[in-house]
């Protein structure tokens, strides 16, 4: 115990910390601006001087250690005279421009100099000069206004890990730079802005265009793009969002945002979001009216369900809208079209993968906090780049590294090229082998488990069958590091499903998870790919993870639904397809995603759906999907509506509505709409009441309200308990026998600044990463006689595009990637797809790439 | 980027610290001999070298003051002016060097035969005044000294 | 005085191995490798040998934090940024007597359990550079550096490593700092870096003329050293001596010996037979003395009674004709050029201060002037993160107590 006084407050704590964090706890406040709580103390500033008795000079609060019996005085005349001083030499530079300057009204320095001065200034020399930087699209710089606080450089390096920013100069010719993309490796996250404590680093998306003073409200809500889920706070005038900004003490992310979370909101504003409903009339999409089109709607899905049945409709939800939209929808599809034909995109990755490990594991395995990572001894990064598809938990790891944990990736993770123990580099498409081998060397060292039998008898059996060892670059050390460690997380990224085999992939990091005893982490590139599971949009499982197949369960929710839910499983999203080709499915029902541009060999999605009798889509874009619908619906988005989703580690957030629209409606609204109209009524006047029934009927989510919610920290499951059993054998898979040896394969890049088509709605993601480039490794780069800024032409066997090459170092293999967030220009269309027998998922297959320097 | 001698020679440097961040101010140093002067191209060369953010490598080659971010003329005038020196009149040779050479400090002459750059103290006081040319130490200057050392470069 | 530290110096090849070796050079360290570290240890307390960098902390209790810090490995760093204006003391050694300093570290590290040790040399010294690597090269083919020290298995290897036109790397946490690659920043302290020094181990930063000490105090045994120079603060002391003196240069004498003895009785006096008007005693970072104040013992502890300090014996000799504001101008302009910018007092204010005295210097200057000087210099004091922006206050402070006619002169005649 430590017992000190600071302003004759006596103050015991029992561990020793800064006395500046003393004095807080204490509701003390001493001044700072070099100081910021989530950075390292620095020392720089000299304004949080305090008189500690037995000292013979002032110290600073910020770097003092409190000592039993320590006396503290932390304002006196002698101090505010020391602290005036201070604030007159940083003013002595600093220019008076705060008339102009955005950051009036919420800076730092304003309301230090307001509170101890110097009213008058004594400094009759030339300030110093440095013209404003203009060069980036996003930051605004202006070195004049910069106090070197250096907060912004210590946010990039110790938090953010991007260094992309650093002091150029020493003394009085320090300077920040350089905040400026592709060279730098600027992330954009943007948390250099949020610390800056005047006005030296501003957003060009609201400069100049409204004083701190005059938002109308701040709503505390959760971001729209990922399955992290970060809080943030929208700031609102005249009913349209001025600025996003994160607050320390607020959610999981605890401050940081990335570029998609910070300045990828414009996208609601959008002018091209759809505000009427459109029917097609004479081959074209016409305005139409609400009410046209809801009865339409309901009356061509009554003319298929009672001429060709029930399960002659489907149904794909999605992953971006809410936890009580996809509940709707579920009941929709099941009671009042009476079909299990639902699911989701999310089949090509993370809903593939959560079933398969929830199967083999037990449900709630992957349900792990973020911030856990950051206590890993070891860190096994598998599927894809952490760091850009979760850039919020890609931080954690990171952390987790700096902290001292090893980081092992497999496969390429540019965001973690800095923060790598060791990386090995399966050969392309033989990741499967990898991961055997790798489960088979633990087994022999650790032996069964004898906890889960079907585990142990599937990895007994791999291990008898054996694998062919590929040889990688230091396959050893990773095993060995693997069996050293105490506490291992896993980090599963989607790019492992999307194979033909991909089975094989989640069957062995099952096994490693379980003999390892390790956490799971599963990236999730959506805001609510768990939150559809739960709320039930699956083929074969009711809200709240419970199978369909159990008589029992299904009975309950028929109880409460009032009717009949048909008992066989439905079809997964691409049998769906198929039979949307072939003429099994007649009419289909999406709700807020867009398969022709997000799933492999989109041109022949396109003509399965066209085939269909009837297509609906309500979306908040005329997607590539919504333009060959029959009736477009248009939907309200985030910030427009409450309602929750629920992130990656099962953490149920809210979506909080702050600002008013005139047009589109709620995704539960318009489907309870149709619902009445095809004669199953839905009484919901608002998302709260729809919570209030899945609290009712989903034990994962039982007694939860949205004032719970609103705290925060609703973790799965919610007062709740596993739901289903886990499953007596290992399905039984595949193998694929192909040789992959073209010199070039295609793959999907994930870019940190693009999601699809809110990212390419936002004006300031588009000035980012304007152009999709061809990224290519150094070594391919060399061989195929490639530079940097060369226009290529790439082929696959089903199509063609011309870009320019962009060489990455980050891309150790043969793979050259290209995303798919541009439309009209998505790499998925250029591949094919093959399904995996067990998860359904779309195995990618048609990457074989020639590449043509034009 | 480096060639493999350079490269070697930067490994070699490596293995004699913990952390390959310490090579960082000497291979700055090797940087500035290969290239001339700490261009783009050197620290992004150091950068990928030594695997460390482009930041903070041009972060700690504008701390130092012996690294040249411009190109510099064929030999490198080095003069202090400091305490010491100033005692013994160096002020005045630093503007007789300007005069004489058509270089000012900091600047190269029109012929690119000169640099010149004040220096703070280079710990030749007790001869002062002192100066380096390259790598060669002088003392003891005056203005016939210092015409007939510079004659010695072209 | 018998020499220690510039033993053997005079003669043309003193950096040779052979010659050194000749002159009985790593005979203190044969001497050491047959002692056990603890009584090396000892030793060096005995002998009192205090820092030569300017704190004159005692070495001996320095090694013993370290070597009580139950962290490993553990690094050995010699200073040899020597930047204080008017300090050349190092040089000598370093240029001329290499193997003393090695022979030096060799001990120390054996002493402190450190296999790792570092010559941070400053940039502006590349001859000592050359001198200093090829003075490795010849230890380490000896034996007396390398994997197995005069076959006693002994191990222990050196880097020099060079430093790039900073003074602030003289500071200590900020020279580890600048040897791990980064901007030369002073670090927080708390920690020392005798627990969390290089690369977060315990480190010993000492300074070369105290590494080179410690031959001879091994040699003779510590009770012997400590019988030489005055009795709180023993041993030889270099001194280096410059500006208007007949005979500048470094002068190897006993701890203690008076101020103006070194400047009448070793550096011959004032050039020309001119009149003294001041002396900065230790760099320009110790307080200014004027003539009536040089009747002071050079060592640690009587100094600060004298109101100056003894810092790195770098005695700067000012005679009547030198223009002390000049001084002052020159003076701030180097800690301007030279503060690291991490803190708000010294940054901005050694640049006001700098801007003000270039303009009362070059006759623009205004009534108020001089208190505004000195208000700023205030500010400053105290206030700043390492000592540099006190040594700046602290010049321009002593500048207006003992010479404030001449700025009113200047200000005068604007």
């Amino acid at each position: 115990m430590i017992t000190l006084t600071i302003n004759e407050k006596e103050i015991t704590l029992d561990k020793p910390v800064t006395v500046l964090e003393a004095a807080r706890r204490a509701g003390i406040k001493v001044p700072t601006l070099c100081h910021h709580e989530a950075l390292k103390p620095y020392g720089g500033c000299r304004l949080c001087v305090v008189e500690v008795e037995k000292m013979p000079r002032l110290q600073t609060a910020c770097t003092l250690t409190v000592a039993d019996g320590m006396v503290v005085t932390t304002e006196s005349e002698a101090i505010s005279k020391v602290r005036r001083g201070i604030l007159e030499f940083l003013l002595i530079n600093h220019p008076l421009d705060c008339p102009y300057c955005d950051k009036a009204g919420e800076c730092e320095l304003q309301d230090m100099v307001d509170k101890y001065g110097p009213t008058v200034g004594r400094f009759g020399e030339e300030k110093r000069k440095v013209p404003e930087s203009h060069k980036d699209h996003i930051l605004a710089r202006n070195m004049e206004r910069c106090i070197v606080c250096t907060r912004c450089v210590r946010m990039c390096g110790e938090v953010q890990g991007a260094s992309a920013i650093s002091i150029i100069g020493r003394g009085n010719r320090s300077r920040m730079e350089p905040f400026s993309s592709a060279a730098f490796d600027c992330e954009y996250c943007g948390n250099c802005l949020t610390v800056c404590p005047v006005g030296a680093i501003l957003s060009r998306l609201y400069i100049h265009s409204f004083r701190p003073w005059q938002l109308d409200k701040e709503v505390e809500t959760v971001c729209p793009y990922c399955g992290v889920g970060c809080s943030l706070v929208v700031q609102v005038r005249d009913d349209s969002i001025k600025r996003v900004v994160p607050r320390f003490d607020l959610g999981l992310n605890r401050g940081l945002l990335c570029s998609r979370g910070r300045f990828g909101y414009e996208y609601i504003s959008s002018p091209e979001r759809l505000k009427t409903p459109l029917v097609r009339k004479n081959g074209r999409l016409e305005e139409s009216t609400w009410s046209e089109a809801l009865s339409l709607v309901a009356e061509k899905l009554g003319q298929i369900k009672s001429r060709d049945g029930g399960t002659a409709i489907a149904g794909i939800s999605s992953p971006r809208c809410c936890n009580e939209d996809n509940y709707v929808f579920q009941k929709f599809m099941r009671m009042t079209c009476g079909t299990n034909n639902i699911d989701t995109v999310s089949r090509t990755g993370f809903a593939s993968a959560q079933k398969y490990f929830e199967d083999l594991l037990g449900q709630g395995i992957t349900a792990n906090m973020i911030d856990g990572l950051k206590n890993s001894d070891v860190i096994l990064v598998l599927g894809g780049d952490p760091a850009a598809i979760n850039p919020v938990l890609g931080l954690s790891i990171r952390e987790a590294f700096r902290r001292g944990a090893k980081v092992l990736v497999v496969g390429n993770a540019k965001g973690l090229e800095r923060y790598k123990t060791l990386q090995v580099m399966p050969e392309v498409f033989r990741e499967a082998d990898v991961l055997e081998s790798l489960l088979i060397e633990i087994y022999g060292a650790r032996g069964i488990r004898g906890e889960k039998p079907a585990l142990d008898s599937g990895i007994r059996e791999l291990s008898e069958r054996g694998c062919e060892r590929t040889g990688e670059r230091d396959f050893d050390e990773l095993r060995m590091t693997l069996l050293e460690s105490v506490s291992i997380s896993i980090v599963f990224g989607p790019d492992l499903v999307q194979r033909a085999d991909g089975h094989r992939s989640l069957f062995a990091v099952s096994g490693l998870t379980y003999l390892l005893e390790a956490r799971l982490y599963l990236l999730s590139e959506k805001p609510n790919e768990q939150g559809v599971i739960d709320a039930g949009c699956a083929p074969d499982m009711l809200p709240g993870g419970r199978p369909l197949s159990v008589q029992e369960f299904r009975r309950k929710f028929e109880q409460s639904w009032n009717g009949a839910i048909p008992s066989d499983d439905g079809m997964t999203l691409f049998e769906m397809i198929e039979g949307a080709a072939n003429g099994k499915i007649k009419g289909m029902y999406i709700m807020g995603e867009n398969p022709v541009f997000n799933l492999p060999n989109g041109s022949y999605i396109k003509e399965a759906l066209k085939a269909l009798d009837f297509l609906a889509v309500q979306d908040i874009f005329l997607t590539d999907t919504a333009e060959i619908a029959d009736v477009v619906l248009p939907a309200k988005g985030w910030t427009e509506k409450t309602g929750t989703v629920t992130n990656l580690e099962r953490r149920v957030q809210l979506q909080k509505k702050a600002v008013e629209t005139m047009f589109g409606m709620e995704d539960w609204r318009i489907i309870s709409e149709v619902s009445g109209r095809m004669g199953y009524e839905m009484n919901y006047k608002e998302a709260a009441d729809v919570m209030e029934e899945m609290a009712k009927v989903s034990p994962l989510y039982r007694d939860l309200t949205y004032h719970e919610i609103g705290k925060g920290d609703c973790l799965w499951p919610y007062h709740g308990e596993p739901l289903r059993g886990e499953m007596k054998t290992v399905p039984e898979g595949a193998a694929m026998e192909r040789d992959y040896t073209e010199d070039f394969y295609l793959s999907v890049e994930r870019p940190l600044f693009h999601s699809g088509t809110l990212s390419g709605k936002s004006p300031a993601l588009m000035k980012i990463y304007p152009e999709p480039a061809l990224r290519i490794g150094t070594g391919t780069a060399e061989k195929g006689g490639l530079k940097d800024g060369d226009k290529v032409q790439f082929s696959t066997r089903t199509g063609s595009r011309e870009a320019f090459v962009s060489i990455d170092d980050a891309i150790r293999d043969n793979r050259v990637y290209f995303s798919n967030n541009f439309r009209g220009r998505g790499a998925l269309d250029l591949m094919t797809y093959n399904i995996d027998k067990v998860t359904k998922a779309a195995g990618i297959e048609g990457c074989e790439v020639k590449i043509k320097k034009l | 980027m480096f060639n493999d001698t350079v490269l070697k020679e930067i490994d070699d440097i490596r293995a004699r610290y913990p952390e390959r961040r310490s090579a960082l101010l000497p291979s700055l140093y090797i940087a500035q001999k290969e290239f001339g002067h700490l261009s783009s191209e050197a620290l992004l060369c150091v950068a990928k070298t030594l695997n460390l953010p482009e930041a903070d490598v041009r972060g700690a080659a504008s701390f130092y003051s012996m690294y040249r971010h411009k190109p510099l003329g064929r030999h490198l005038i080095q003069l202090c002016t400091n305490v010491s020196c100033m005692l013994l009149g160096s002020e005045k040779l630093a503007d007789f060097i300007s005069e004489k050479f058509r270089v000012e400090p900091g600047g190269t002459s029109a012929d690119g035969r000169f640099s010149f750059v004040i220096m703070e103290c280079i710990g030749a006081c007790g001869t002062a005044p002192a100066m380096l040319v390259d790598t060669d130490f002088y003392d003891n200057l005056s203005e016939e000294g210092i015409v007939e050392i510079l004659e010695k470069y072209k | 005085m018998e020499k220690i530290l510039l033993k053997n110096t005079d003669t043309g090849n003193s950096a040779d191995i052979n010659e050194y070796v000749k002159a009985g050079g790593y005979r203190g360290l044969s001497k050491a490798l047959g002692l056990q570290p603890g009584d090396i240890v000892d030793e060096v307390k005995k002998s009192g040998l205090r820092g030569r960098g300017g704190a004159g902390f005692p070495t001996g209790m320095k090694w013993s934090f370290a070597i009580a810090d139950p962290k490993s490995p553990k690094y050995l760093v010699c200073n040899a940024d020597e930047g204080e204006p008017g300090t050349f003391k190092d040089r000598p050694i370093l240029e001329k007597n290499p193997h003393l300093l090695i022979e030096g570290m060799v001990i120390s590290a054996y002493a402190l359990g450190s296999e790792r040790g570092y010559i941070y040399l400053r940039g502006e010294y590349p001859r000592a550079k050359e001198i200093l690597d090829r003075a490795i090269d010849e230890a380490r083919e000896k034996n007396f550096l390398g994997d197995n020290i005069t076959g006693k298995g002994i191990k222990f290897d050196l880097t020099v490593y060079q430093g790039a036109g900073a003074y602030i790397c003289g500071e200590e946490t900020t020279l580890l700092e600048s040897l791990e690659g980064k901007r030369g920043l002073p670090r927080n302290r708390p920690p020392f870096p005798v627990n969390t020094g290089a690369w977060g181990k315990p480190t010993i930063v000492n300074n070369v003329e105290t590494l080179s000490n410690v031959p001879s105090i091994i040699e003779r045994g510590g009770e012997a050293y400590s019988k030489i120079g005055s009795k709180f603060c023993p041993g030889p002391k270099l001194f280096s001596v410059s500006g208007r003196v007949e005979k500048p240069g470094v002068y190897e004498l006993p701890m203690g010996t008076s101020l103006r003895d070194i400047i009448y009785a070793h550096a011959g006096g004032i050039k020309g037979g001119k009149k003294l008007k001041a002396v900065f005693p230790g760099g320009v970072s110790t307080p200014l003395l004027t003539a009536d104040s040089i009747d002071c013992a050079m060592d640690f502890v009587s100094m600060p009674k004298a109101g100056s300090m003894l810092g790195s014996g770098a005695v700067i000799v000012m005679d009547e004709s030198v223009c002390m504001v000049r001084v002052a101008y020159r003076t701030l302009k180097f800690f301007e050029h030279e503060s690291c910018g991490k803190c708000v007092p010294c940054r901005e204010g050694t640049e006001w201060l700098r801007k003000i005295l270039e303009r009362v210097e070059g006759g623009r200057g205004r009534n108020g002037d001089i208190e505004l000087l000195s208000d700023v210099a205030e500010n400053i004091s105290g206030k700043t993160f390492c000592p540099l922006g006190d040594a700046a206050a602290g010049v321009v402070a002593g500048m207006l107590k003992n010479f404030r006619n001449e700025f009113e002169e200047h200000i005068k005649n604007a």
